[in-house]
């Protein structure tokens, strides 16, 4: 299954790139977040690291339902799902391919979101960089496991897949309030084990919603 | 004391509301459901 | 048809029941139990503010196994079962966040509090409210029933993660507030007693209800496809 979803995931990651546009549309949308908001500071105004990561991880948020929008388009024209569906690939490699994608094209968003934060909205990243990595990993997952499960029920729904958003956004609060909380203790300096339970948090809601994921895909993504 | 007063308030007519709207969509149910085997039994 | 038919008199029972215990639970929260030392009277919104919430966290685990029965049965009516308790669950929680809104603001002077399980409620709120949106949306079509489900499934393997975090975001925060509804006498507790199943039996006949109604509606549209069947003829 390891072979297929790696698979899948390049064949996306492909297609991604190919027309030229990639993630460009979630990097645009991140980084013009973190310049409206950083709009609501007055001149001299600094933002707090809560602040400046809260925003982050929210542009993360909207990254996440553009790159699985983008993800699951692919399979709308030619009735190319039924013939994913119909190949002796497991459904599941399916999933686990395009969160691999997604996880790859939302890193690749962040390398442009980070920056964004630290020159708009000051954000100081203190000196525990590989800790800060390792957040934005652990949320990423999650945050792609479940983009990954609602990015499929929006297959082939047309303009209703832009109301999955209204159940993805309050789904996701544990991770970025697990983002948020870690990013703020790394910040202040606090070592990795002074947040240890929120990693704790973000790492069970990566567990429990990949668990879920692998038993409920099959159940919605199917060719129409 | 008005706070009490005002919880209160919201709590029955949420609720009240809740079985009003029950009770209107019964009514114009029952109503088409009647219509309609009418309609049903016509052709 | 036949899992639709909800007996009249099993309603009206329940609806009889419910008003009595109602009456019986106000006569509790009124008369029965004290008034609170610290916060006076308005501490009294504890009765209808915990049987509230307690059910709609009741409806939303409803929904959930109803998900469950629709991907493993196939069967329609656990659709139509899940789509009620969610309705029912988002308009308890709805009223448990207004009315402990109003406890904070009267009780210590602010209209939010970081409560974790006032939070809980507030997310869990936003996530099945959404769930409705989408099931009134239709989003899905043929495949709807099941992906109804596995949102159902999805939205309450949420809430335990959920809690999770707000009790460990509100930990760093300095405690500003006393957590409600500790040191209650004996008689507030017959009370909170009365009130929950009062609530619960209320809860019922709202379910029954609501289910029933949700039965009409499908035997509308199935005689509307009945005729339109023939006219094609």
């Amino acid at each position: 299954m390891i072979s297929s979803s790696l698979a899948i995931a390049r064949k996306d990651l492909r297609l991604a790139f190919a027309g030229g546009q990639g993630p460009v549309q979630a990097v645009l949308l991140g980084l013009l977040l973190v310049f409206i908001f950083s709009l609501s500071a007055a001149p001299g105004e600094r933002f707090s690291a809560q602040q400046a990561l809260a925003i982050f991880w929210l542009c993360s948020s909207f990254g996440v339902v553009l790159i699985f929008s983008l993800l699951f388009r692919f399979e709308e024209e030619n009735d190319t799902a039924t013939a994913l569906l119909l190949s002796p690939l497991p459904v599941q490699s399916l999933w686990l391919g395009k969160t691999l994608a997604g996880l790859m094209l939302l890193l690749l968003c962040q390398v442009f979101f980070f920056p964004a934060a630290l020159v708009f909205l000051g954000l100081d990243p203190g000196g525990n960089l590989s800790g800060l990595a390792l957040m934005v990993l652990a949320v990423d997952v999650g945050l792609c496991v479940l983009g990954g499960l609602i990015g499929a029920m929006g297959h082939g729904q047309g303009a209703k897949d832009a109301l999955l958003t209204i159940i993805v956004f309050p789904l996701q609060i544990p991770l970025l309030l697990g983002g948020i909380r870690i990013g703020v203790g790394l910040v202040q300096g606090a070592s990795l084990n002074g947040v240890a339970d929120w990693f704790g948090l973000v790492m069970a809601f990566d567990a429990v919603f990949a668990g879920a994921a692998l038993f409920l895909f099959p159940h919605v993504f199917k060719g129409e | 004391m008005n706070y009490l007063f005002i919880a209160n308030a919201c709590v029955w007519l949420g609720v009240g509301g809740y079985v009003l709207f029950l009770a209107r969509q019964h009514s114009v149910l029952e109503r088409r459901v009647r219509q309609l085997e009418i309609l049903d039994g016509d052709e | 048809m036949g899992m639709f038919r909800i007996y009249p008199k099993t309603l009206m029972i329940l609806a009889a029941a419910s008003m009595a215990l109602m009456m019986v639970g106000q006569y509790a929260i009124w008369y029965h139990a004290p008034e609170e030392l610290t916060m006076g009277l308005v501490q009294k919104v504890f009765y209808f503010h915990l049987p509230l919430a307690w059910w709609s966290f009741v409806a939303f685990f409803g929904v959930c196994i109803a998900s469950v029965m629709v991907l493993w049965t196939g069967r329609e009516h656990w659709d139509v079962l899940a789509g009620v308790m969610a309705e029912i669950g988002v308009l308890f929680s709805g009223l448990a966040l207004v009315t402990g809104s109003i406890w904070g603001r009267a009780a210590w002077n602010t209209w939010w509090t970081w409560d974790p399980r006032l939070s809980t409620t507030l997310v869990m709120w936003f996530v099945y409210a959404g769930y409705l949106v989408l099931r009134s949306a239709d989003v899905g079509g043929t495949k709807g029933a099941k992906m109804r489900a596995v949102l159902g499934i999805v939205a309450f393997l949420d809430v335990p993660l959920v809690f999770l975090s707000a009790r460990l975001w509100r930990s760093i925060h300095p405690a500003v507030l006393a957590s409600k509804g500790g040191g209650l006498e004996p008689e507030m507790w017959t009370a909170v007693w009365i009130n929950v199943l009062a609530w619960g039996t209320l809860f019922a006949t709202l379910v029954l209800a609501r289910y029933h109604a949700a039965g009409l509606k499908r035997r509308v549209e199935a005689a509307l496809i009945r005729i339109q069947e023939k006219t094609l003829q």
